[in-house]
């Protein structure tokens, strides 16, 4: 081992998003409360804390007035507190229908519109106060065992080729030891995909997700009220193929944060959430809030909607695992932030006990499990445990399901219900039945470049950046099968899906079909990592900073 | 004593974040730094260089707002061992000309220069991407009376002595220098590496030591506006000259090259020009005096660079606005040319037929090829000697790397890279005077978005002209002129630099001058060494279009091409009608190339390249598709809309 390359920590936390700073915040608070100096290090890959934050955001303020003092929570950026009542709106082509009232479980009464990304870069500054140590722009792609257990992590090698060459500048990944490991990757964390098979992490269900796609615009004054929330559904989903929403938040300074929240369960191989958005924009109650505007951001992120089912075993030998990473999600709301705070702070309580009592193995850290299920997160998440599962039947039947789940505790199902794997949903080309998306959408897909855009300009309005010097960081695990299975039988669904235009379908002389890899483009946002049919892609970690550069997301 | 290795950084804004706003004004306020991509290189090279001086020490110097920190916090990580940061309000508005002296000073400060600790070796960026100008690192050289090797590729030092391979014309020349000296590098060696974790954390509890000009014992006076010889006088905006790009649409190469041709055939991709306001004459103030500062001064000198035996095309072509000058000046005003170099004395008619008055020759064997030492020494008993008020050199790689340490040798001012000169004066409204006749040499800066008039108040007013800018002047072989010797002192140590190899490519490929269609491949198309963008350019000769094929920077770098096809601004610069950029992202030096071009094409699997902002019409695809189309469509009688030679003689 070279001694120059190792440093050690006692507390290491990988990703600076809401759940990775609340522990961290926590940790150093209890820590001082009880006279412990312990070393806690957090490393994120953007190029600055907020750089990969995406959400929608509204926030239920309640979990960071737990988590910080009265003079913190004062100075807390929220952008905008809710005003009135969700505007609940069904969508057809060409009508809407407001809905007269709305499910209990979306009300956002005293609750606030903010920037996910500013949140977190205000928690970063007050961690740091606290002695946190944060570094960002490095990213982690090893975990480091010693005797089987993990001892900490290593960042990744840079100055390769793309052929995986060690060029002149090559330089060496850094290990850090640290007694905990956290891991607070957010949504499919990479390093966590790799070992819920190592450690036998998985829970009763796969976890599924959701792929969001949101935009952040300056609009006209007068297009919509700071506070003002609306949520849609229907078109452009059918609401028994697709399942999702838009949003629409109103922000301070004439802005509007909009977006579609799509299920990544469907069946369609040429489905294109991207194309969808832009479609659902171009609905006049829709373009109405943006008319005469300007796209300020774009960015897109998946979020783990599997609910209590899907939750992984989330805390092993030296190891635990915290927010999104752990499926800590509330599906009826799409809320995740609060959750992922609070498994933050609960996971920081029950690593000060290990620490100090000097034993961070499964069985001092299982402590962590029991505060979970004292917290608020059982509360919400149990309840709801089979919600995402009925939503099968559609939306409306669906949400009445929901309704019943809540009145009965969530037992109107009496087995843990099956959900198969978003990878293993799409189905070949030659299967499905109904019209493909493009035919669907006749007519609809040509982009303005005003008020809808193709996925190259979107990319663009994210500020993603790659160095080209690196090997993909989007990897092919099989290409003969990809060739056979993903481009020939399912018509390369990547190419639909992807949001940011990383996969393209080329087609060159004589119909010969191959994959174009753009992985300058990638937003992070996990898609193919999860939806590719037969797993067929693995997302991996770029260089740290690499990636979009969100500012208000 | 062991090695020091010393670099200089810059702080500067995210290139790609400078964009323009709605009012067509660069909007830097957003724009997050970075460390100045030039000097990134130059951190590297020292990283590089400490490989094979493992008990050398690596310093990094910067001199600006205490924002830099962070910058210097970055090169620590990437694995240098201190920092320093001269940071004084009072050092606003210092030119290049007072940069170098507070950096130079900064440095003997620290230790190192003559008859201090000589074990050191300076290493720069060659510029700044907001500054553009090449000055500072000559300017330290020159302060610290060490030599240099400016827009150097690679280096390395052993046994107390520096290797360094660096760009010229065509080409690239290997040096050898002593220690100590100053390397200037261009962003084209090794990329600069990522810090390590380790690194940052060692970073973050080494401390910056801050620096003030007290600190340093630099004298008010000396920096700042009264320390800097020259003025910015005006900036204005640079309104693009192209309309915003044509993309072709479809999928698959048939529909998009299909598309391109569709685009092409409805027109060029004009901009509409809406009537430009008329600027405000400002009427001269009654009353003020007028000041000749010039003190006796008179004259233009150029320098005639010689490559290869001939005088270079830039060159000559400084002779045209040398003219320009003196011909808005008094009637007695002569263009003098500095005519160095071995078995030249024929040249000189050859520069009295292009518009020189005067030449004065220097012709030593030593003197073959340049160099920075004994040419500067040249220039500086010559303009002691005849005090020339203004003195112009083509911005070459040599001239850029001259004009800068003769400035500080004659407490001149430069200009760097200027595309517009001319007479004018200078209204100083507190001092109620008139500046007449001085010198206005107007340079695009900010990423070519703006324009600046610099002013010099030091005679000779010494500025460098962008090669490609000016047109050649017509050759009269009737004019005459005086030729004379002139035999200048030079010391030994004047030669302590060796050149061991100098190579250029077959000179100039004058087709590339003459063509009217350029296919150009970019580092995207090195994948089949550019054999489509021969095909293209081949069949296209065969329809009977005047078609040649080119490459850009990295293509050279990486051996594929000679340098002779190299377009950009070491390179050269062209003006076909039709520019086809293949596989091209649009570095800043390659654009201030192919700008003249009529209309230019790009080619790009990344639609967000640069080129696609500087193009008339694209095609986002892979150019392996792409251009078999295009090939094909040419073969069917496709040429861009320019004229097929072989049909009009038929």
């Amino acid at each position: 081992m070279n001694d120059h390359n190792t440093v050690s920590t006692d507390v290491l936390i990988v990703g600076g998003g809401p759940g990775g700073l609340s522990m961290a915040i926590e940790l150093a608070n209890r820590l001082r409360e009880k006279g412990v100096e312990k070393k806690i290090m957090l490393i994120e890959k953007g190029s600055e804390i907020g750089s990969h934050i995406l959400s929608g955001a509204v926030i239920r303020p309640k979990v960071f007035r737990d988590l910080l003092s009265e003079d913190e929570y004062d100075k807390f950026p929220f952008d905008s507190r809710v005003e009135g009542d969700d505007v609940v709106m069904k969508l057809s082509a060409n009508t809407v229908t407001k809905l007269p009232f709305h499910p209990p479980y979306m009300s956002n009464e005293g609750n606030y519109i903010a920037s996910l990304g500013q949140i977190c870069k205000y928690l970063a500054e007050i961690a740091q106060d606290k002695g946190v140590e944060i570094y960002t722009g490095f990213s982690v792609d090893e975990m480091m065992y010693e005797n089987g257990k993990i001892v900490g992590i290593k960042t990744k090698d840079t100055g390769v080729d793309r052929h995986g060459v060690k060029q002149k500048n090559y330089q060496q990944g850094t290990m850090v030891e640290a007694s905990i490991t956290v891991l607070a990757e957010g949504s499919r964390g990479s390093l966590i995909q790799k070992m819920i098979d190592r450690h036998d992490l998985e829970g009763e269900n796969h976890q599924i997700y959701s792929l969001g796609v949101k935009e952040l615009w300056s609009v006209p004054e007068g297009s919509i009220k700071s506070g003002a929330v609306y949520h849609t559904f229907g078109y452009p989903l059918n609401d028994k193929e697709e399942f999702g929403g838009g949003f629409i938040y109103g922000l301070s300074d004439n802005r509007v944060a909009l977006g579609l929240v799509v299920g990544l369960d469907y069946k369609d191989p040429s489905f294109d959430i991207h194309a969808a958005m832009q479609i659902w924009k171009s609905h006049p109650e829709i373009s109405k809030f943006i008319d005469g505007g300007k796209i300020l951001e774009f960015g897109a992120k998946t979020l783990p909607e599997g609910g209590w089912y899907s939750i992984p075993k989330y805390y092993d030998d030296n190891l635990m695992i915290v927010g999104d990473s752990a499926g800590f999600l509330s599906t009826p709301r799409l809320k995740g932030v609060h959750l992922a705070v609070r498994s933050g702070i609960c996971a920081a309580q029950a690593a000060v006990e290990a620490l100090i009592s000097e034993d961070t193995s499964e069985k001092s850290l299982a402590r962590y499990e029991e505060l979970v299920n004292d917290s608020f997160i059982y509360k919400e998440l149990y309840p709801t445990r089979n919600m995402r599962a009925v939503m099968h039947d559609g939306m409306l039947i669906g949400g009445f399901k929901i309704g019943m789940q809540l009145l009965t505790g969530g037992s109107c199902l009496l087995r843990v219900p099956h959900m198969k794997e978003d990878c293993n949903t799409t189905q070949r080309v030659a299967l499905f039945k109904r019209l493909p998306f493009a035919e669907r959408f006749k007519g609809k897909l040509e982009f303005d470049g005003a008020l809808t855009f193709d996925k190259v300009t979107s990319v663009y309005h994210s500020k993603t950046a790659h160095d080209e010097m690196q090997p993909s960081h989007l990897v092919v695990k099989d290409s003969v099968q990809f060739q056979r299975s993903n481009i020939e039988k399912y018509g390369l669904p990547e190419a639909s899906f992807c949001p940011a235009e990383v996969y393209e379908l080329h087609v060159g002389k004589g119909d010969k079909r191959s994959l174009r890899l753009h992985p300058e483009n990638c937003v992070h946002c996990k898609t193919c990592d999860i939806k590719s049919p037969n797993c067929g892609i693995e997302w991996t970690v770029p260089y740290g900073g690499n990636g979009p550069e969100y500012t208000y997301m | 004593m062991a090695l020091t290795i010393i670099s200089l950084m810059k702080q500067v804004p995210l290139p790609s974040e400078m964009r323009m706003g709605d009012d067509g004004l660069m909007d830097r306020t957003k724009a997050k730094s970075i460390i100045n991509v030039d000097c990134s290189y130059a951190l590297e090279a020292g990283l590089q260089i400490k490989y094979e001086n493992p008990n050398a020490k690596l310093i990094v110097c910067s001199m600006g707002p205490p924002s830099f920190e962070q910058s210097l916090k970055r090169a620590l990580s990437m694995g240098y061992d201190n920092a320093y940061l001269l940071s004084d309000r009072r050092l606003g508005g210092s030119d290049t000309y007072a940069t170098g002296l507070a950096i130079s000073t900064m440095l003997k400060y620290l230790g190192f220069g003559k008859g201090l600790n000589e074990e050191f070796i300076v290493l720069a960026g060659r510029q700044t991407s907001d500054g553009d100008t090449a000055h500072v690192p000559s300017q330290v050289a020159e302060n610290l009376a060490v030599p240099q090797a400016t827009f150097v590729e690679t280096a390395s030092l052993s046994k107390g002595i520096v290797k360094a391979r660096r760009i010229i014309e065509g080409g690239y020349q290997w040096l050898q220098l002593p220690v100590p000296c100053m390397l200037s590098f261009t962003p084209t060696g090794i990329a600069p590496r990522y810090p390590s974790l380790a690194g940052a954390i060692r970073s973050k509890k080494t401390e910056i030591k801050i620096l003030n000009i007290d600190d340093i014992g630099l004298a008010d006076e000396k920096i700042g506006l009264s320390g800097s010889p020259t003025i910015v006088a005006k900036v204005s905006n640079i309104k693009s000259e192209r309309a915003v790009i044509k993309l072709a649409k479809g999928h698959g190469e048939e529909a998009l090259v299909s598309s391109l041709i569709a685009l092409m055939d409805a027109g060029k991709n004009k901009l509409e020009v809406k009537d430009s306001k008329k600027i405000k004459e400002r009427k001269r103030p009654d009353g003020f005096e007028e000041v000749d500062f010039r003190d006796g001064s008179r004259g233009i000198l150029t320098w005639a660079e010689i490559v290869k035996g001939e005088v270079s095309r830039p060159s000559l072509e400084l002779l045209t606005p040398a003219r320009h000058l003196a011909s808005q000046l008094d009637e007695e005003t002569k263009v003098i040319t500095l005519l160095i170099g071995k078995d030249i004395r024929d040249l000189a008619n050859v520069l009295i037929a292009h518009g020189s008055d005067e030449v004065i020759v220097i012709d030593d064997e030593r003197l073959e090829e340049y160099r920075i030492l004994p040419f500067s020494s040249i220039f500086e008993q010559v303009i002691r000697q005849r005090k020339p008020e203004i003195a112009l050199f083509a911005a070459t790689t040599a001239g850029r790397d001259l004009a800068p340490r003769v400035g500080v040798k004659t407490d001149s001012g430069v200009t760097a890279d200027c595309t517009e000169l001319d007479i004018g004066e200078h209204i100083n409204r507190k001092k109620k005077t008139i500046f007449t006749p001085i010198l206005e040499s107007k340079r695009p800066t900010y990423g070519e978005s703006k324009l600046a008039t610099i002013l010099g108040f030091v005679c000779p007013q010494i500025s460098t002209a962008r090669a490609g800018t000016f047109e050649v002047p017509i050759i009269d072989e009737s004019r005459t002129g005086v030729t004379e010797e002139f035999t200048p002192e030079l010391k030994d140590e004047d030669f302590i630099v060796d050149i061991i190899e100098t190579v250029r490519g077959e000179s100039g490929l004058q087709n590339l001058f003459d063509a009217d269609i350029i296919v150009c491949g970019g580092r995207g198309t090195t994948d089949d060494s550019l054999e489509l963008v021969k095909a293209l350019a081949e069949e296209l000769s065969v329809q009977g279009v005047n078609a040649e094929w080119a490459c850009s920077r990295p293509i050279v770098d990486e051996r594929i091409v000679e340098y002779a096809r190299q377009i950009g601004q070491t390179g050269k610069t062209v003006r076909p009608k039709i520019y086809i950029a293949v596989g091209i992202s649009g570095a800043v030096q390659h654009l201030a190339g192919i700008k003249e071009s009529e209309t230019i094409i790009a080619i790009n699997h990344n639609a967000k390249e640069p080129i696609f902002y500087h193009a008339d019409f694209g095609i986002v695809g892979e150019y392996e598709d792409i251009l078999p189309e295009l090939i094909s469509r040419v073969k069917d009688g496709f040429t861009f809309g320019v004229k097929n030679n072989k049909k009009d003689e038929k």
